[in-house]
């Protein structure tokens, strides 16, 4: 790594680091960008983070620079990465359902055909959370409640997908909040502000357990290891299931040789026992897929969301 | 004790004394702010011992909420908005030659802000939170408002009441670009993806305040500032008496709005600044060089440092955006936030708590030592300090988003607010609108939905009865004297 950054640092100093000349050199002669859509510390940023730090060690001259490219619900950055030089100098993170609900809303320049898939890394179940005191203990019970607040965080969202679905499969109409960042929802729940709130497994299993919040059920197709007693939404007769899910891509166009070699290394990494070891500390769900059983996830995901924008578009 | 020992390791010292030390410089240079200095620095403490990492950036944190009051007591150039209300003060005083008296002022201030708030952080930080959930929606929309009665206050001094008001108005109008929260809808975007996301406050107010004052340097044919009087009091001017009184008003407040959610530091300093004007015994002097003012200012956005941790580090929810960062760095170790912070990482909480003393204590003692040597700093020639200064706002509005639109935002806003500020209205208004309108209308907008569309949620818990009462006595005792004095201005014309 070090004899990398040297050797990096001489060759601009040269000006050999222009095109013609990386072209020329070995793969890779330059640290690779990886372009995260998201705020540094946050659990995207983290994800990416726990990728180049194994990627690094194990990996001969391979060198990552972290760009954090925040803003518009990941908009900005997954455009940054469907724009960027199909050189493998650049690659990125992308998270759903953002990145298929900016295509359908028709506010994306870019489209899932910009991209190389290259897999997917970390997962965050959806959850339906109460207030800890709330007479709501199952989907049944919110089902049958009429005039409930319920907190999504922000129009487009995973959480305003899933109690849409919920919406038209139990034939309610809640009374909608939507808040900037599952921060607000958060405060929400656990100050009794609202009823419910739909939001994501890692935002409140420590509250969860604490007794300070309760979730009432997982929108996964099975139970959840992190939490194995909770009951699916499926289980309990209602069919919404939706989570986060976060992955690699890369800007269509790279030359094979290289996206195989990042590839590999992708899956290498979240095979390995450190990772895994790694991503379990902080707090991070891995759900691997391989390069086209994710893209074969993003072109569904795109289809079922169409028809949720189709329904009631945002 | 075992706490102590941790902190006081000559390592942990050196670690706690660079990051204050670099705090004050990244407070105190226009566009680089503590946001941007932690979210920086997580990753790095990721390969760092954590109790070390997180007291880095604790000392950061402290430093650089006290950073940007020394460009903007100096220069009039605050370096983040929560310093903009001791611009208010301190730069007549440095004019008027008193800067080392007002960089003092600051930094004793800051230092008992940040002293107590980290106090109330280590005593009662559980107890405190629970309450804070009370706050709801509505109450925060209650909150922006108390907020923006600080227009009234910038008002007064120079009775230009109405040109304020349309300027903070002006303010909340370009704070309405961007979605649209609630409904997801884009309000006059123009098709920019940059524009998704609203106008960003800082190049805003890098343009407005750093910018505009450079030009204004520029201008100038020569440079005006009383060096005699500051030569003079190099030796000290004293505190004055009674100081302490608006030191501890500040405090409290700071602390108190830090605990709340929303962005506290720049409330907080206004809310202080104009709590410390209503009970002032010499309120003539404000917006002349008051350093009453800069006490309670300076004190309250300190105060936030602890006050904004007390949710951060009990529940998860971060009182404002730094600690969003910081609570990203204790996840990256991880400590999630919730009781187990108390118990299975007591080892690294309370060293993190503890630290934040120690930096305090650091930019006290820097603040002190260098304050007679950084008031020369409004000695540097306009020849030298224009290009310096509109260089880092330059690159400051870039980096704050790697973005190069945020750097004809910051030169649109410095070319539109030096045409406002030579008709007289007041920048400060403007910000202030610019940063709270967003607040107001998120809590108005959730207030609403919560009450299911009666404005009765807004006068319905007794934390909102409290906040209307406050409010009011913000605002009708500078609204009856400007109205006598309109009056009685008329009956000497007619």
């Amino acid at each position: 790594m070090f004899k990398a950054s040297i050797f990096t640092s001489v060759a601009l100093a040269l000006g050999l680091a222009s095109a013609p000349a990386a072209l020329a050199g070995e793969y890779p002669d330059q640290p690779v960008t990886i372009i995260v859509p998201s705020k540094a510390g946050g659990s995207t940023d983290r994800t990416a983070r726990l990728f180049t730090e194994l990627a690094e060690k194990n990996y001969e001259g391979f060198e990552f620079v972290i760009q954090n490219v925040p803003g518009s619900g990941g908009q900005k950055g997954f455009e940054a990465i469907a724009r960027a030089d199909a050189d493998g100098y650049t690659i990125g993170l992308n998270f759903t359902p953002q990145l298929v609900a900016h295509i359908v809303s028709g506010r994306a320049q870019y489209t899932l055909d910009s991209f190389h898939v290259m897999g997917n890394v970390a997962q965050d179940p959806g959850i339906v959370v109460v207030p800890a005191d709330s007479p709501i203990k199952t989907m049944a019970d919110l089902a049958a409640a009429s005039g409930l607040t319920v907190a999504v965080n922000g129009i487009g969202s995973d959480d305003f997908l899933a109690a849409k679905q919920f919406e038209s499969i139990a034939g309610v109409t809640f009374n909608l909040l939507p808040t900037k960042g599952s921060t607000e929802q958060k405060a929400a729940i656990l100050g009794g502000h609202v009823d419910a709130a739909f939001m994501n497994l890692s935002q409140m299993i420590k509250q969860h357990k604490a007794g300070d919040a309760r979730i009432i059920a997982m929108l996964t197709e099975e139970r959840d290891a992190n939490l194995p007693d909770m009951p699916t939404a499926l289980e309990q007769g209602y069919d919404v299931q939706m989570r986060a899910t976060r992955g690699f891509v890369a800007p269509a166009g790279i030359p094979d040789e290289i996206q195989s070699q990042l590839d590999t290394m992708l899956a290498e990494i979240m095979a390995s026992d450190e990772f895994k070891a790694n991503a379990a500390k902080g707090n991070i769900f891995l759900l691997p897929m391989s390069g086209p059983d994710y893209l074969a996830y993003l072109t569904d995901l795109q289809a079922q969301t169409q028809a949720v924008y189709d329904q009631a578009p945002w | 004790m075992e706490y102590l020992a941790i902190v006081f390791s000559p390592w942990a010292l050196l670690t706690i004394f660079i990051g204050a030390f670099a705090g004050v410089a990244i407070g105190g240079m226009p566009g680089l702010t503590a946001t941007m200095a932690v979210g920086l620095l997580v990753p790095f403490t990721y390969t760092m011992d954590p109790a070390m990492g997180l007291m880095l950036l604790g000392g950061i944190y402290a430093g650089a909420m006290y950073g940007g009051s020394i460009p903007a007591i100096l220069l009039n150039t605050p370096g983040t908005p929560a310093a903009v209300a001791t611009a208010i003060e301190g730069y007549p005083m440095s004019r008027a030659g008193r800067a080392p008296l007002a960089l003092k002022t600051s930094v004793i201030a800051s230092f008992a802000g940040g002293t107590f708030s980290v106090f109330i952080l280590l005593l009662f930080a559980p107890f405190l939170a629970r309450q804070a959930l009370a706050f709801g929606p509505a109450e925060t929309f209650l909150l922006a408002l108390m907020g923006l009665a600080g227009i009234i206050s910038i008002a007064d001094e120079n009775s230009s009441l109405l040109k304020a008001l349309i300027a903070g108005v002006l303010g909340m109008i370009i704070a309405i670009i961007g979605t649209d929260d609630m409904s997801g809808s884009l309000r006059y975007t123009m098709g920019l993806v940059e524009l998704y996301d609203g106008i960003d406050f800082m190049p805003a107010l890098i343009g407005l305040f750093s910018m505009i004052q450079m030009l204004e340097l520029a201008g100038q044919k020569s440079h005006e500032i009383d060096t005699s009087a500051l030569e003079k009091e190099q030796k000290g001017e004293k505190l004055p008496r009674g100081i302490g009184k608006y030191m501890g008003l500040g405090a409290g407040t700071g602390t108190l709005i830090g605990i709340l959610p929303g962005e506290g530091a720049t409330i907080a300093a206004f809310i202080s600044y104009n709590l410390s004007k209503r009970i002032s015994k010499t309120k003539e002097l404000f917006g002349k060089g008051n350093p009453e003012g800069i006490a309670a200012a300076e004190a309250g956005n300190n105060g936030c440092v602890g006050g904004s941790l007390v949710p951060t580090i009990t529940l998860g929810i971060p009182g404002n955006s730094v600690a969003a960062a910081l609570m990203g760095a204790f996840i990256i170790h991880g400590m999630i936030p919730g009781p187990d912070l108390f118990t299975e990482y007591a080892d690294r909480t309370y060293p993190f708590i503890i630290s934040l003393f120690v930096a305090n204590g650091v930019f006290l003692a820097v603040g002190l030592f260098f304050a007679p040597y950084l008031a020369r700093i409004a000695l540097v020639p306009p020849a030298i300090m224009v290009p310096v200064v509109a260089a880092f706002a330059v690159l400051g509005s870039y980096a704050l988003n790697n973005s190069v639109f945020d750097i004809y935002l910051m030169i649109a806003f410095a070319l539109g607010g030096l045409v406002l500020k030579k008709l007289g209205y007041s920048l400060e208004a403007l910000i202030l609108g610019l940063i709270l309108g967003p607040i107001a209308e998120g809590g108005f907008s959730q207030g609403m939905i919560i009450g299911k569309g009666s404005p009765w949620i807004f006068f319905d818990s007794n934390i909102a009865k409290v906040m209307w009462v406050i409010i009011l006595a913000l605002l009708v005792p500078p609204l009856y004297s400007y109205w006598k004095h309109v009056h009685k201005a008329g009956k000497a014309a007619g």
